[in-house]
Protein backbone atom coordinates (compact mmCIF):
# COMPACT_ATOMS: atom_id res chain seq x y z
CA UNK A 1 0.00 0.00 0.00
CA UNK A 2 2.79 2.36 1.03
CA UNK A 3 4.74 1.41 -2.12
CA UNK A 4 1.72 2.09 -4.35
CA UNK A 5 1.18 5.51 -2.76
CA UNK A 6 4.86 6.34 -3.30
CA UNK A 7 4.59 5.31 -6.94
CA UNK A 8 1.58 7.61 -7.44
CA UNK A 9 3.48 10.50 -5.82
CA UNK A 10 6.52 9.89 -8.05
CA UNK A 11 4.38 9.76 -11.23
CA UNK A 12 2.49 12.93 -10.24
CA UNK A 13 5.77 14.73 -9.50
CA UNK A 14 7.21 13.64 -12.85
CA UNK A 15 4.14 14.86 -14.73
CA UNK A 16 4.05 18.15 -12.84
CA UNK A 17 7.61 18.79 -13.96
CA UNK A 18 6.63 18.42 -17.59
CA UNK A 19 4.51 21.55 -17.90
CA UNK A 20 5.90 25.02 -17.77
CA UNK A 21 4.42 28.49 -17.78
CA UNK A 22 6.59 31.56 -17.91
CA UNK A 23 6.01 35.25 -18.49
CA UNK A 24 8.15 38.34 -18.22
CA UNK A 25 8.16 41.97 -19.26
CA UNK A 26 10.70 44.57 -20.31
CA UNK A 27 11.83 46.67 -17.32
CA UNK A 28 10.29 49.92 -18.60
CA UNK A 29 6.98 48.37 -19.75
CA UNK A 30 3.78 49.51 -18.05
CA UNK A 31 1.16 46.90 -18.91
CA UNK A 32 -1.38 48.58 -16.65
CA UNK A 33 -1.78 51.41 -19.19
CA UNK A 34 -2.92 49.14 -22.00
CA UNK A 35 -6.53 49.57 -23.17
CA UNK A 36 -6.70 49.20 -26.95
CA UNK A 37 -5.12 46.07 -28.35
CA UNK A 38 -4.72 44.63 -31.84
CA UNK A 39 -4.31 40.88 -32.25
CA UNK A 40 -2.23 40.08 -35.33
CA UNK A 41 -3.34 36.86 -36.95
CA UNK A 42 -0.52 34.47 -37.70
CA UNK A 43 -0.76 33.81 -41.43
CA UNK A 44 -0.27 30.05 -40.92
CA UNK A 45 -2.94 29.84 -38.21
CA UNK A 46 -5.85 27.72 -39.42
CA UNK A 47 -7.17 27.00 -35.93
CA UNK A 48 -8.43 30.48 -35.12
CA UNK A 49 -6.08 31.07 -32.19
CA UNK A 50 -6.26 34.83 -32.82
CA UNK A 51 -9.99 34.63 -32.14
CA UNK A 52 -9.42 32.81 -28.85
CA UNK A 53 -6.88 35.46 -27.82
CA UNK A 54 -9.19 38.24 -28.89
CA UNK A 55 -12.16 36.74 -27.02
CA UNK A 56 -10.12 36.28 -23.87
CA UNK A 57 -8.76 39.83 -23.98
CA UNK A 58 -12.29 41.14 -24.48
CA UNK A 59 -13.40 39.18 -21.43
CA UNK A 60 -10.51 40.74 -19.50
CA UNK A 61 -11.88 44.19 -20.32
CA UNK A 62 -9.66 45.29 -23.22
CA UNK A 63 -10.90 46.83 -26.44
CA UNK A 64 -9.65 44.46 -29.13
CA UNK A 65 -9.41 44.50 -32.90
CA UNK A 66 -7.85 41.80 -35.08
CA UNK A 67 -6.25 41.55 -38.49
CA UNK A 68 -3.12 40.66 -40.40
CA UNK A 69 0.36 41.45 -39.12
CA UNK A 70 0.41 45.26 -39.18
CA UNK A 71 2.79 47.94 -40.31
CA UNK A 72 3.94 50.08 -37.41
CA UNK A 73 3.13 52.62 -36.04
CA UNK A 74 -0.40 51.50 -35.13
CA UNK A 75 -3.16 53.54 -33.52
CA UNK A 76 -3.37 51.11 -30.60
CA UNK A 77 -1.58 50.73 -27.28
CA UNK A 78 -0.21 47.31 -28.11
CA UNK A 79 -0.15 44.60 -30.74
CA UNK A 80 -0.45 40.96 -29.68
CA UNK A 81 1.43 38.32 -31.68
CA UNK A 82 1.65 34.59 -31.03
CA UNK A 83 3.07 31.25 -32.16
CA UNK A 84 1.24 27.98 -31.50
CA UNK A 85 2.82 24.54 -31.79
CA UNK A 86 0.89 21.29 -31.95
CA UNK A 87 1.73 17.61 -31.62
CA UNK A 88 -0.20 14.45 -32.27
CA UNK A 89 -0.89 11.85 -29.59
CA UNK A 90 -4.15 10.03 -30.38
CA UNK A 91 -5.47 13.50 -31.20
CA UNK A 92 -3.76 16.81 -31.89
CA UNK A 93 -3.02 18.97 -28.86
CA UNK A 94 -1.40 22.34 -28.31
CA UNK A 95 2.02 21.64 -26.87
CA UNK A 96 3.25 25.22 -26.82
CA UNK A 97 1.79 28.70 -27.05
CA UNK A 98 3.95 31.82 -27.02
CA UNK A 99 2.38 35.25 -26.90
CA UNK A 100 4.15 38.58 -27.28
CA UNK A 101 2.79 42.01 -26.39
CA UNK A 102 4.35 44.62 -28.67
CA UNK A 103 4.47 48.38 -28.39
CA UNK A 104 1.79 49.73 -30.73
CA UNK A 105 4.07 52.52 -31.87
CA UNK A 106 7.22 50.67 -32.89
CA UNK A 107 6.46 46.95 -32.61
CA UNK A 108 9.07 46.25 -29.94
CA UNK A 109 8.22 43.40 -27.59
CA UNK A 110 7.35 44.74 -24.14
CA UNK A 111 6.15 41.49 -22.56
CA UNK A 112 5.81 37.83 -23.41
CA UNK A 113 4.57 34.56 -22.02
CA UNK A 114 4.80 30.92 -22.93
CA UNK A 115 3.05 27.71 -21.92
CA UNK A 116 4.48 24.28 -22.66
CA UNK A 117 2.55 21.08 -22.04
CA UNK A 118 3.01 17.40 -22.72
CA UNK A 119 0.24 15.18 -23.99
CA UNK A 120 -0.45 14.04 -20.41
CA UNK A 121 -1.04 17.61 -19.35
CA UNK A 122 -2.93 18.79 -22.37
CA UNK A 123 -5.54 21.48 -21.98
CA UNK A 124 -7.98 23.01 -24.42
CA UNK A 125 -6.55 25.89 -26.50
CA UNK A 126 -9.01 28.22 -24.70
CA UNK A 127 -7.53 27.27 -21.32
CA UNK A 128 -3.96 27.64 -22.57
CA UNK A 129 -4.71 31.08 -24.06
CA UNK A 130 -6.32 32.09 -20.76
CA UNK A 131 -3.39 30.95 -18.63
CA UNK A 132 -0.77 32.64 -20.82
CA UNK A 133 -2.62 35.97 -21.06
CA UNK A 134 -3.37 35.98 -17.34
CA UNK A 135 0.27 35.31 -16.52
CA UNK A 136 1.52 38.08 -18.84
CA UNK A 137 -0.99 40.76 -17.90
CA UNK A 138 -0.85 40.29 -14.15
CA UNK A 139 2.74 41.63 -14.17
CA UNK B 1 33.30 41.55 -36.85
CA UNK B 2 35.60 44.58 -37.09
CA UNK B 3 34.18 47.72 -35.54
CA UNK B 4 33.94 50.71 -37.84
CA UNK B 5 33.84 53.02 -34.83
CA UNK B 6 35.24 52.34 -31.37
CA UNK B 7 34.12 54.09 -28.20
CA UNK B 8 36.58 55.00 -25.47
CA UNK B 9 33.85 54.26 -22.91
CA UNK B 10 33.24 50.99 -21.09
CA UNK B 11 29.93 49.13 -21.11
CA UNK B 12 28.00 47.01 -18.65
CA UNK B 13 25.55 44.35 -19.77
CA UNK B 14 22.08 43.52 -18.49
CA UNK B 15 20.21 40.63 -20.07
CA UNK B 16 16.57 39.85 -19.27
CA UNK B 17 13.85 37.56 -20.57
CA UNK B 18 16.04 34.50 -21.16
CA UNK B 19 15.14 31.07 -19.88
CA UNK B 20 17.23 28.17 -18.69
CA UNK B 21 16.72 24.88 -20.55
CA UNK B 22 13.27 23.64 -19.56
CA UNK B 23 12.25 20.59 -17.58
CA UNK B 24 10.89 19.24 -20.88
CA UNK B 25 14.46 19.18 -22.12
CA UNK B 26 13.97 21.83 -24.80
CA UNK B 27 17.13 23.85 -25.29
CA UNK B 28 16.72 27.53 -24.41
CA UNK B 29 18.91 30.62 -24.11
CA UNK B 30 19.55 31.79 -20.57
CA UNK B 31 20.35 35.36 -19.53
CA UNK B 32 23.82 34.33 -18.40
CA UNK B 33 24.64 32.53 -21.64
CA UNK B 34 23.48 35.42 -23.81
CA UNK B 35 25.37 37.92 -21.64
CA UNK B 36 28.49 35.79 -22.05
CA UNK B 37 28.05 35.74 -25.84
CA UNK B 38 27.57 39.52 -25.90
CA UNK B 39 30.59 40.08 -23.66
CA UNK B 40 32.84 37.88 -25.76
CA UNK B 41 31.82 39.55 -29.02
CA UNK B 42 32.11 43.08 -27.62
CA UNK B 43 35.59 42.36 -26.31
CA UNK B 44 36.63 40.79 -29.58
CA UNK B 45 35.25 43.66 -31.68
CA UNK B 46 36.66 46.46 -29.54
CA UNK B 47 33.49 48.56 -29.94
CA UNK B 48 33.82 49.59 -26.29
CA UNK B 49 37.04 49.96 -24.34
CA UNK B 50 36.00 47.08 -22.05
CA UNK B 51 33.03 45.31 -20.50
CA UNK B 52 32.74 46.49 -16.90
CA UNK B 53 30.31 46.34 -14.01
CA UNK B 54 28.11 49.20 -12.88
CA UNK B 55 28.67 51.83 -11.55
CA UNK B 56 32.13 51.86 -13.16
CA UNK B 57 30.85 51.64 -16.72
CA UNK B 58 30.12 54.57 -19.02
CA UNK B 59 27.30 52.85 -20.90
CA UNK B 60 24.76 50.15 -20.13
CA UNK B 61 23.57 47.80 -22.87
CA UNK B 62 20.31 46.18 -21.85
CA UNK B 63 19.03 43.23 -23.87
CA UNK B 64 15.48 41.95 -23.40
CA UNK B 65 14.94 38.57 -25.06
CA UNK B 66 11.31 38.95 -26.07
CA UNK B 67 10.93 35.99 -28.40
CA UNK B 68 12.60 32.68 -29.06
CA UNK B 69 10.46 30.81 -31.57
CA UNK B 70 11.52 27.18 -31.89
CA UNK B 71 10.09 24.19 -33.72
CA UNK B 72 8.72 21.30 -31.68
CA UNK B 73 10.09 18.77 -34.12
CA UNK B 74 11.64 19.42 -37.50
CA UNK B 75 14.20 17.91 -39.83
CA UNK B 76 15.62 21.40 -40.26
CA UNK B 77 15.33 23.39 -37.04
CA UNK B 78 14.70 27.07 -37.61
CA UNK B 79 14.88 29.33 -34.58
CA UNK B 80 13.82 32.97 -34.65
CA UNK B 81 15.01 35.26 -31.91
CA UNK B 82 13.95 38.82 -31.18
CA UNK B 83 15.82 40.98 -28.72
CA UNK B 84 15.01 44.55 -27.64
CA UNK B 85 18.22 46.49 -26.98
CA UNK B 86 18.59 49.76 -25.07
CA UNK B 87 21.91 51.56 -24.82
CA UNK B 88 22.02 54.12 -22.00
CA UNK B 89 24.68 56.67 -21.12
CA UNK B 90 24.94 56.11 -17.37
CA UNK B 91 26.40 59.54 -16.68
CA UNK B 92 23.69 61.58 -18.39
CA UNK B 93 21.03 58.82 -17.94
CA UNK B 94 20.15 59.42 -21.58
CA UNK B 95 18.96 56.62 -23.85
CA UNK B 96 21.48 56.73 -26.68
CA UNK B 97 19.89 54.07 -28.85
CA UNK B 98 16.98 51.63 -28.73
CA UNK B 99 16.07 48.96 -31.24
CA UNK B 100 14.52 45.54 -31.55
CA UNK B 101 16.62 43.11 -33.58
CA UNK B 102 15.34 39.83 -35.03
CA UNK B 103 17.58 37.01 -36.20
CA UNK B 104 16.98 33.55 -37.62
CA UNK B 105 19.12 30.46 -37.98
CA UNK B 106 18.33 27.09 -39.51
CA UNK B 107 20.26 24.04 -38.37
CA UNK B 108 20.05 21.38 -41.08
CA UNK B 109 19.80 17.64 -40.51
CA UNK B 110 23.37 17.20 -41.74
CA UNK B 111 24.62 19.46 -38.91
CA UNK B 112 23.22 17.14 -36.24
CA UNK B 113 21.13 13.99 -36.53
CA UNK B 114 19.87 14.28 -32.96
CA UNK B 115 16.96 16.72 -32.70
CA UNK B 116 17.96 18.18 -29.33
CA UNK B 117 21.45 18.94 -30.62
CA UNK B 118 20.02 20.44 -33.81
CA UNK B 119 17.80 22.74 -31.76
CA UNK B 120 20.73 23.80 -29.60
CA UNK B 121 22.74 24.60 -32.74
CA UNK B 122 19.83 26.62 -34.11
CA UNK B 123 19.56 28.54 -30.81
CA UNK B 124 23.25 29.27 -30.85
CA UNK B 125 23.14 30.34 -34.49
CA UNK B 126 20.21 32.72 -33.92
CA UNK B 127 21.93 34.20 -30.85
CA UNK B 128 25.24 34.58 -32.68
CA UNK B 129 23.52 36.35 -35.58
CA UNK B 130 21.62 38.64 -33.18
CA UNK B 131 24.85 39.63 -31.44
CA UNK B 132 26.51 40.27 -34.80
CA UNK B 133 23.64 42.52 -35.89
CA UNK B 134 23.52 44.54 -32.66
CA UNK B 135 27.27 45.16 -32.71
CA UNK B 136 27.01 46.26 -36.33
CA UNK B 137 24.31 48.78 -35.35
CA UNK B 138 26.16 50.07 -32.29
CA UNK B 139 29.35 50.35 -34.26
CA UNK B 140 27.63 52.77 -36.65
CA UNK B 141 26.54 55.08 -33.80
CA UNK B 142 29.91 56.83 -33.45
CA UNK B 143 29.71 56.93 -29.66
CA UNK B 144 32.26 59.07 -27.82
Amino acid sequence: MKGRFLAVVVVCAALAGCASMQANKAPDADLGKLRNLYVAKLSADERGIEELISNRLNAMGYHVTTGAYPTFPMEVDAVVTYQDRWLWDITMYMTRLSIQIRDGHNGEIIANGESMRTSWQRRSPERVVEEVLTEILKQ
Amino acid sequence: MTATHKSVGSVSLVVLGGKPTSSMGMSQISNDDFALALKGSIEKSGIFSRVASEPDSHYRLQAYIGKLDQPVFAMASTVTMEVGYTLTDLRSKETMWKKSIASTYTAELKEAYIGVTRLRLANEGAARENVRLVLEEISALSLP
